[in-house]
């Protein structure tokens, strides 16, 4: 595995206090002033070329959040926002509506580039290579195979979606949000919505307002979509909120897995992100999606750093259906997130693999909610939270087998692992049985890595910081194994320059 | 205590409020005690704790606790034998103390007299808005015992608290001072006939190098609410043990608050809770390693039945100084049937980086192979299930290194399993 | 290429002094045998030797080829070659003993300046190595010790020195827990690696490990000192009439 020698590599490259994604594009943008009400949310939707529904969809959510208030249990503590100060529409100019990859601002493939993005989709990006022909990179990478196609959300607004002939082809459809409610409004309305409904919690209110842009998946009846399907988030504008909805919908037999990807610039300034994603899995479908955010933390002193409001839901809808959660969580200030799995349908399975890693200031309160309704539903949660420097870091989970949902089961393990003395690592689970045949197992451990292990691992001549690096990347490798490889180089990567500093 | 407006007060928070106002003129206490009175009432105007404050998530007790019984001045309970012949029995009858034994080592107080002189008031009813034990039991509070074990003192027999009730209202206090280098075992036993509120408080303190066992049996009866809370501070080099069974009552809330203040302490907490008809029982504990070099393991065992309702709270707290803390915490729980009700929520919340902190939470039937197991051999499957409950139950018990305790209890085990298995 | 110096060596946090002023020379090329009772402090000269944080220095040196090691951290003692087989090898979870080979051989060889290995030359090398100790290249694949026997624990360790190639080993107690094939494998990996260039510390509480492992000398440890030094004969006689005698005799 080169994987841990390039984590290291990159540790070695970068410099304490230095966000390897900070930079900030200089392009035009197009910005709706500051502030949230109704004329704002009516732009927006003309902006988007809404349809009258969507409007009044949002609308209604618009009156519901003016009457809701912040949630205030999870074990983060922040300045109040003021939701007055923000644009809630930002997009780059060049590229209002763009047809084809020549179009894109250069800058904009320049950011990619500096993002990350796999190399294969960049050359594809950067117009070196079209879609479908053999690259030079095949040879050095040997997954020659497998192809990924990449929708990026930039601010505001979906710039561009790459393999649309192909998944068209296969009849998957993936493009941005607002092109979906444009272009297969049925299908939105169906869905929308239903998963995470209007007046879910006060964020993902906020969000059912104001969103923007975000991605839209439907695979139909049978189909295993033929590639990875993978939305690059970037904030980049000052003062903006990126309020991204995402809507995956895999018809009976279908399987999709869907990769996300988010950074933003440094920035003094605290800046909002609250998305809603929903996933909906009808009879014998399996969704599986992964993220890697690495939103922009704030610096060494706290300041800065986005804060990271997010919804996100599965609804195993049908039999036999599956979703799969797995994140890795390096990046925002605060990280308020908690992936959760409805089992409805008989025998369907719910996963929720998470690494959560917090360095300076960072605070995290993330987990998972596994609800059991149908018989015979699984759910297996295992989340590996790191803490380092002066985070907090807290695991918080619901585990609820209801009264009808025979034979549930349940396998949950927790561990955190502390780095210094002066971070703190929670474990909040809630387990429910209503159900006398239900089997839930939960355990969890907090603990250091020992000084046996390190001292052990430096004999062997590896340096301190690269022998913890090894041992963390060991102590979370049952998550990592279940992300897609090209997410799995970089998620190692990720883990290691995030506790770059932690030690001594 | 909630911390929402309450628009209007349930019948049983108005009864709360009238029982003060037809009692307070009665009751012991000097300025102190009756200014912590006064506010543990006005905490209970603003309202029990409903299901959105944290500590209450799984028994709202604004909802559960529906009716308050009156006080009757006329009960008078009697004294029972005590769980092992031998002990020092100091029995608490109908909420009053009536007898003062002698014990060689421990001075014996009433509360009624530390609440007259007002030097019990420290422990009382503090403004925790999630205090509603507290605030209940501070507002009618009227006896009980206080113990001090001299130092270096080792009581060879157990000391067994009664606090029996014939009905009505018994609030009643046990406060524990165990000298340095002490050893004690005291039994709490709790029941009585009757519709019952029936609240308790035992504040207690561990001096370094002392060693204490603490038993508490539950029994109340099918009518009764039980609102039990354990406080605990535990020196360097000390030991507590503190093991109960919950084996009764209508709605039972068993607190355990536990510092783990000195260094190189030990902290044991087994408890066994046995759960049927309509009861919903909940402990919740609050464990605290302040200090570095301590140990703690927990290990609650549940059996749910009929259509009651359990729940486990466990909170482990390490703090930032408490370095090189070993704690352990495990809640088991046989569901039995579909009408009854399960919750756990094991929490950890650790600062100091040097430690080995972890729980464990199940819930399951019973093991199936096992029970092929038992089968296979001649016994019948209800045999063969009770047998199997009894042994996931009796594990725990057998933690008490006092034989003759644990026989004791094994016995009421087995008396629990006549009635319900 | 060994000199240890009046060393005083404490237990950090205690405060318990186990090294009391050890004397040990050990030459390029010279297999010495460490033996002695139950802590008489052989294991801890391992750590010491290998800078656990764990010990104190608090007197005397400790010069590997003239220079000083004592303010050398573990990994830089590693890279410039003291190994230690450790006789409780660490469980690593999660970090394929294949993956731990490679990071350790190229932080070794980076630290001295040394193009990194590449990766068919690192697999044709560890293949090799794991043939000389009858080891499956499936267990390589495995997290580094989990779930590992006693014996395939050791040979792990004779296989990371056989591949690290250092210049110093010092072996703790390696014949523990190894039945009598094992321990001959162990011990042909180990002489294999004899050479006039490399110095080997072999600890053991008894002589069998040695008549399979010949030493050059014998060093009688107790309580933190070098109390009587001779050659493979001395092994024997410990063998034969117990440490009473030498020990007592020192005492």
């Amino acid at each position: 595995m080169p994987a841990v020698q390039e984590t290291i590599e990159q540790v070695r490259n970068i410099d304490v206090d230095q966000y390897k994604y900070g930079f900030e594009t200089l392009i035009e943008t197009d910005k709706a002033p500051k502030g949230l009400n109704e004329d704002i949310i009516r732009l927006i939707s003309a902006k988007k070329d809404e349809p009258e529904w969507m409007l009044d969809w949002r609308l209604e959510a618009f009156r519901r959040w003016q009457t809701m208030s912040e949630p205030s249990w999870a074990r983060v503590s922040y300045p109040e926002i003021d939701f007055q100060d923000i644009h809630y529409y930002a997009a780059p100019k060049s590229t209002s509506g763009p047809t084809s990859l020549e179009e894109v601002d250069p800058e904009l493939l320049r950011t990619y580039e500096k993002l990350g993005i796999p190399l294969k989709e960049q050359e594809i990006l950067a117009g070196v290579r079209k879609q479908g022909e053999p690259s030079d990179l095949d040879a050095i990478e040997g997954n020659g195979g497998r192809r990924v196609a990449v929708d990026a959300v930039f601010d505001s607004v979906s710039v561009v979606t790459t393999f649309k002939k192909e998944l068209a082809a296969a009849g998957v459809i993936f493009c941005s949000i607002s092109e979906a409610i444009r272009e297969h409004p049925d299908l939105v309305r169906k869905y929308l919505g239903t998963v995470v409904p209007t007046s879910d919690n006060y964020y993902a209110t906020l969000n059912t307002a104001v969103f923007t842009d975000g991605s839209f998946v439907y695979v139909p009846k049978g189909v295993r979509c033929p590639m990875e399907l993978s939305t690059y988030f970037r904030i980049n504008e000052k003062n903006t909120g990126q309020f991204e909805r995402t809507l995956i919908i895999a018809e009976e037999g279908a399987y999709v897995s869907y990769l996300e990807g988010c950074t933003a610039p440094q920035r003094d300034e605290n800046q909002l992100h609250a998305a809603v994603v929903e996933l909906i899995a009808l009879d014998d479908a399996e969704i599986k999606y992964s993220t890697v955010q690495n939103w922009y933390p704030g610096d060494k002193d706290g300041k800065g750093g986005i804060y990271n409001f997010v919804t996100k839901r599965g609804d195993c809808r049908g039999k036999n259906s599956k979703i799969s959660w797995t994140q890795v969580e390096t990046g925002s200030a605060i990280t308020w997130k908690y992936p959760s799995c409805i089992l409805r349908g008989d025998n369907s399975q719910g996963e929720f693999y998470s690494i959560a890693v917090s360095n300076g200031h960072q605070q995290i309160d993330s987990g998972t909610k596994m609800l059991h309704l149908g018989k015979n539903t699984v759910s297996r949660i295992i989340s590996k939270g790191i803490s380092a420097g002066r985070s907090n870091n807290t695991y918080r989970g619901q585990v609820s087998v209801h009264r009808k949902a025979t034979n549930a089961r349940n396998f949950t393990n927790c561990d955190s692992l502390l780095i210094g003395n002066d971070c703190g690592a929670h474990t909040v689970p809630y387990i429910e049985a209503k159900n006398a045949t239900a089997k839930l197992e939960h355990e969890a451990t907090t603990s250091k890595i020992s000084e046996d292990q390190l001292f052990y691992v430096m004999q062997r001549g590896i340096p301190e910081e690269e022998a913890i690096a090894l041992i963390v990347n060991g102590f979370v490798k049952e998550v990592i194994q279940e992300l897609p490889m090209e997410f799995a180089v970089e998620a190692q990567k990720l883990i290691g320059i995030s506790l770059e500093g932690s030690v001594g | 205590m909630n911390v929402h407006a309450t628009p209007q007060m349930t019948a049983a928070e108005q009864a709360l409020i009238d029982t003060y106002g037809q009692l307070f003129s009665d009751l012991p206490g000097d300025t102190a005690v009756v200014v912590r009175r006064d506010e543990a009432v006005e905490a209970l105007k603003s309202g029990l704790p409903t299901r959105r404050v944290e500590a209450w998530h799984y028994t709202d007790l604004r909802r559960l606790l529906s009716t308050v019984p009156a006080f009757d001045p006329l009960a008078r309970a009697k004294e029972q034998p005590a769980l092992l012949s031998g002990a020092t029995v100091l029995p608490v009858l109908s909420g009053t103390v009536t007898s003062m034994p002698q014990i060689e080592g421990v001075a014996i107080r009433r509360i009624f007299d530390r609440l007259s002189d007002g030097s019990l008031a420290a422990q009382l009813f503090d403004g925790d808005a999630a205090d509603a034990i507290g605030a209940i039991n501070t507002a009618f509070v009227g006896d009980g015992y206080a113990l001090d074990i001299a130092e270096g003192a080792e009581i060879a027999k157990p000391i067994e608290l009664q606090n029996l009730h014939e009905g009505g209202q018994t609030h009643v206090r046990f406060a524990t001072h165990a000298g340095r280098n002490s050893r004690a075992t005291i039994v709490e036993r709790q029941t009585g006939t009757g519709e019952a509120l029936v609240s308790a408080i035992s504040h207690i303190t561990v001096e370094d190098g002392a060693e204490l066992t603490w038993i508490i049996l539950q029994e109340q009866p099918d009518d009764a609410t039980f609102l039990g809370q354990t406080n605990i501070e535990i020196g360097a080099d000390a030991k507590f043990t503190l093991f109960f069974m919950n084996a009764g009552g209508k709605l039972v809330r068993q607190e355990v608050t536990v510092n783990v203040a000195g260094e190189g302490s030990e902290f044991i907490l087994r408890g066994v809770n046995l759960l049927a008809g309509g009861t919903h029982c909940d402990v919740t504990m609050v464990l605290d390693h302040a200090a570095a070099n301590t140990v703690s393991t927990e290990v609650i065992r549940n059996v749910v039945t009929d259509q009651a309702k359990g729940v486990f709270q466990g909170q482990i707290r390490v703090a930032r100084e408490a370095q090189k803390t070993d704690a352990k915490m495990a809640c088991n729980t046989l569901l039995l049937t579909d009408e009854g009700e399960f919750s756990a929520k094991p929490e950890l919340e650790i600062f100091a980086d040097d430690v080995a902190c972890g729980h464990g939470a199940t819930v399951t039937e019973i093991d199936q192979g096992h029970l092929f197991y038992l089968m296979a051999r001649g016994i019948d499957e209800k045999t063969a299930r009770g047998l199997l409950v009894r042994a996931f139950l009796a594990e725990v018990i057998e933690d008490l290194e006092n034989e003759a305790m644990v026989e004791a209890l094994e016995e009421k085990l087995t008396a629990w399993f006549a009635t319900h298995g | 290429m060994l000199e240890i110096k009046n060393l005083h060596a404490r237990v950090a946090e205690t405060g318990t002094e186990i090294i009391r002023g050890l004397d040990l020379t050990v030459k390029a090329g010279e297999v010495a045998a460490i033996m002695g009772p139950n802590g008489s402090g052989k294991s801890t000269l391992s750590y010491v030797l290998a800078g656990r944080p764990d010990y104190e220095v608090t007197d005397g040196d400790i010069l590997y080829d003239g220079q000083s090691i004592l303010e050398m951290d573990p990994a830089e003692r590693a890279a410039a070659g003291v190994f230690l087989a450790f006789q409780y090898p660490m469980e690593i979870p999660g970090v394929a003993t294949m993956e731990f080979l490679k990071v350790a051989i190229n932080s070794q060889r980076r630290a001295r300046g040394d193009a990194e290995l590449k990766i068919p030359d690192l697999l044709k090398k560890v293949k090799e190595a794991a043939g000389t100790l009858e080891m499956d290249m499936a267990m390589l694949k495995r997290p580094l010790n989990v779930g590992f026997s006693g014996g395939e624990k050791k040979r792990a360790e004779i296989l990371q020195m056989m591949l690290l190639e250092p210049k110093l080993c010092v072996l703790d107690e390696t014949d523990s827990g190894l039945d009598i094939d094992a321990l001959k494998i162990v011990a042909d990996g180990v002489n294999a690696l004899r050479s006039p260039e490399r110095a080997m510390v072999v600890i053991t509480h008894y002589q069998r490990l040695l008549d399979y492992i010949v030493p050059d000398t014998v060093h009688v440890l107790s309580r933190g000192r070098v109390v009587k030094s001779g050659d493979k004969g001395l092994a024997l006689e410990l063998e034969k009439n117990g440490y009473a005698g030498v020990v007592g005799e020192a005492a």
